[in-house]
């Protein structure tokens, strides 16, 4: 018994010194083609670029741990930030209120996903793929409707010195990533809601049998995930300057690749907050790398569905050998 | 007697199975048509109802393929990214100077390869063992990439008798493309009830394990329904190339959403081993005919996209509401 448990620890620690291997080796990589990749401007623009992956990676990571998924995110944040953006500058309201507005769409938006996809007992994807039609078409709509262009600009002090000035060197929007995190890996690791979570996802029956409602639990995860995606929402509108209806379009791969890079499995119960930040610092420095190497956007796009393939075999591949063994 | 030789001959057709969702869409799509034909007369004119039954059959083509797909369990959202590869090579095979590939070896090879997208879609499922959604997920992104990286502009065809292919009419008022898509339905249809192969599509979307233990190889058919999903997608982009006699990056885009809300609105069940493509033809009408009647009823192209959508959420919550009324009823 001993045996196995140490096995086990030594597989999940290997895990982890795998992935920083990795992203070793493509930090200096990319340094070597192009030495401004380790510059000062180019590690906080990847920073920035990171907050959003992240949040987002985070929101997903109890969600997925609990067999549950969404990929409606991106075309949630576009039709946050338009909401947002159409509420100040358009309907001339204080600046507070739709920015909670904002973040009350995300939140209600998650409560929907859940409450769909536990009382019907839906596929996960199929639903949120469905949301996300309807999700951008509503953005599409409402920014037409009302303001006659695709981007709104959103002009204001406190969203530009919240993304441009800094904590202690540190810009606000990490800030913001960083106590997410702290706040996301104590609830997944040292309290009873986050075992809850990983039992939930091991074994969903057994879940319910002892007791746990599991169903409320689901749909409270996927309204977190409605939060984390309000407040990307902000976040993008913050960096941007503008609200847009295209804002979140190519969010859900690297999303997606980042969580399953960092050891969140499909199949649900397995995962840490920290391997899901290490997955999305590698997809992060694989995209920011590629930009500064100026590859053209469509070949972004190709290695987006790559990373997603490759990523996911390699993990399918190990765990056959694993069962073979 | 005669009567009742007449009865057992139709039970043994039986095109509508029991329990089929298809009667209840004959209706709502006659009602349908009663209420967009109210908003706009023209609905119900020859030129209109020529112009649908020539733009459905690309969707049409593509879901009795994907059909195929979601009988074994699976899914294929790779689909429109195929069809806009299968275009471009199309139209840039037809331009290479000084080769004049005769125009039929242009289709084929189109064909071939999204034949060879379906291989790789069905070896990463079958053999590498990921699941189905996330390798599409990730293909779709790859061979969409792909397509804007070959068609970095907008690359033509101008040669008639390849156009004559996706707008070519016999009798001057049945499109060609019509009668591809009911000639694969049929074909499909016939597969599907009385083949081997058929047989084993159903059971590998209705108990795998089983399947496997009754000595059906799972991962082979898998594998050939991916092939036949791909195919029927560059058909897709084929039809549309000649139609417009152009091709270019942004083909296809979206058409996962579409096919997938025609296959679960005909009642394929997401669950796998459950449907008949007599709902997809039905299906497949009322979706073209629904995006046509918004068309000339002036609904902004945003709004049909958010009512697609909402189509997909209603089917497939009929779906579970299904599946679990049959489970009750089985206990």
């Amino acid at each position: 018994m001993q045996d196995i448990n140490t096995k086990k620890k030594g597989l999940r620690l290997s895990d982890t010194i795998i992935l920083l291997i990795i992203l070793g080796v493509l930090v200096a990589f990319f340094t070597l083609i192009n030495s401004d990749f380790i510059a000062y401007n180019n590690i906080s623009t990847m920073l920035k670029n990171m907050v959003l992956t992240g949040i987002l990676a985070l929101g997903l990571t109890p969600l997925m741990i609990a067999r549950g998924l969404d990929i409606s995110f991106g075309s949630s944040i576009s039709l946050i930030s338009v909401v947002i953006a159409l509420l100040y500058t358009v309907g001339g309201v204080n600046l507070w209120l739709a920015l909670i507005i904002g973040v009350l769409v995300g939140v209600f938006v998650g409560f929907i996903n859940g409450l769909l996809i536990e009382s019907f007992d839906l596929i996960p994807i199929i639903l949120t793929l469905g949301m996300m039609a309807i999700l951008q078409a509503l953005a599409l709509v409402l920014a037409n409707t009302f303001s006659n262009t695709y981007s709104i600009l959103v002009m204001t002090d406190p969203l530009y010195y919240f993304a441009t000035r800094t904590f202690f060197k540190i810009p606000y929007p990490v800030l913001v990533l960083i106590v997410l995190v702290i706040v996301y890996w104590f609830i997944l690791a040292k309290t009873k809601v986050g075992r809850t979570i990983y039992l939930i996802g091991a074994n969903p029956t057994v879940a319910k049998l002892s007791g746990i409602k599991v169903k409320k639990i689901k749909i409270l995860l996927y309204t977190f995930m409605g939060l984390v995606t309000g407040i990307g929402g902000i976040i993008i509108v913050a960096v941007s300057g503008v609200g847009m209806s295209y804002h979140g379009k190519n969010l859900a791969l690297p999303t997606l690749s980042a969580v399953l890079l960092g050891g969140i499995s499909l199949m649900g119960g397995s995962g840490t907050v920290a391997g899901t930040m290490l997955g999305v610092l590698i997809v992060t420095v694989i995209f920011n790398g590629l930009s500064v190497l100026n590859v053209p956007s469509y070949y972004i796009q190709l290695f987006q569905g790559l990373a997603l393939i490759i990523i996911v075999a390699a993990y399918e591949i190990r765990n056959n050998r694993a069962a073979m063994n | 007697m005669a009567n009742k030789n007449t009865k057992s001959f139709l039970d043994t057709i039986n095109v509508f199975k029991k329990n089929s969702m298809t009667p209840t869409l004959i209706i709502v799509y006659i009602l349908m048509i009663a209420i967009f034909a109210s908003v706009n007369p023209l609905y119900i004119s020859l030129t209109n109802i020529k112009s649908i039954l020539a733009t459905i059959s690309i969707s049409g083509i593509m879901a009795v393929g994907l059909t195929t797909v979601i009988l074994t369990g699976n899914f294929d959202i790779s689909v429109g990214s195929t069809l806009g590869i299968a275009a471009i090579i199309c139209a840039k095979f037809y331009n290479i100077e000084g080769l004049n590939l005769p125009i039929g070896v242009v289709i084929l090879i189109a064909l071939l390869a999204g034949a060879a997208i379906g291989a790789i879609n069905g070896f990463l499922v079958t053999v590498v063992g990921i699941n189905s959604i996330i390798t599409t997920l990730g293909t779709l992104a790859i061979f969409r990439g792909l397509a804007y990286f070959f068609a970095t502009e907008t690359a033509r065809i101008y040669y008639k008798p390849f156009i004559f292919v996706g707008r070519g009419y016999v009798f001057n008022n049945v499109p060609l493309t019509l009668i591809y898509f009911i000639g694969l339905l049929v074909l499909m249809y016939l597969v599907l009830r009385f083949t081997k192969f058929g047989r084993n599509i159903y059971q590998v979307g209705a108990n795998a394990d089983a399947a496997r233990l009754a000595g059906v190889s799972v991962d082979r058919t898998t594998f050939f329904t991916f092939i036949i999903s791909g195919a029927t997608a560059a058909m897709g982009g084929v039809i549309m190339a000649s139609q417009l006699a152009f091709a270019q990056g942004e083909f296809g885009l979206g058409y996962e959403f579409k096919i997938l809300t025609i296959c679960v609105l005909a009642g394929i069940s997401l669950a796998g081993g459950r449907g008949t493509l007599v709902g997809v033809l039905v299906a497949t009408f009322i979706l073209g005919s629904i995006s046509n009647g918004l068309a000339l009823a002036d609904v902004p192209i945003e709004w049909r996209e958010a009512f697609q959508g909402l189509i997909l959420i209603v089917a497939i919550l009929i779906d579970s509401i299904r599946v679990r009324r049959e489970k009750l009823l089985r206990a």
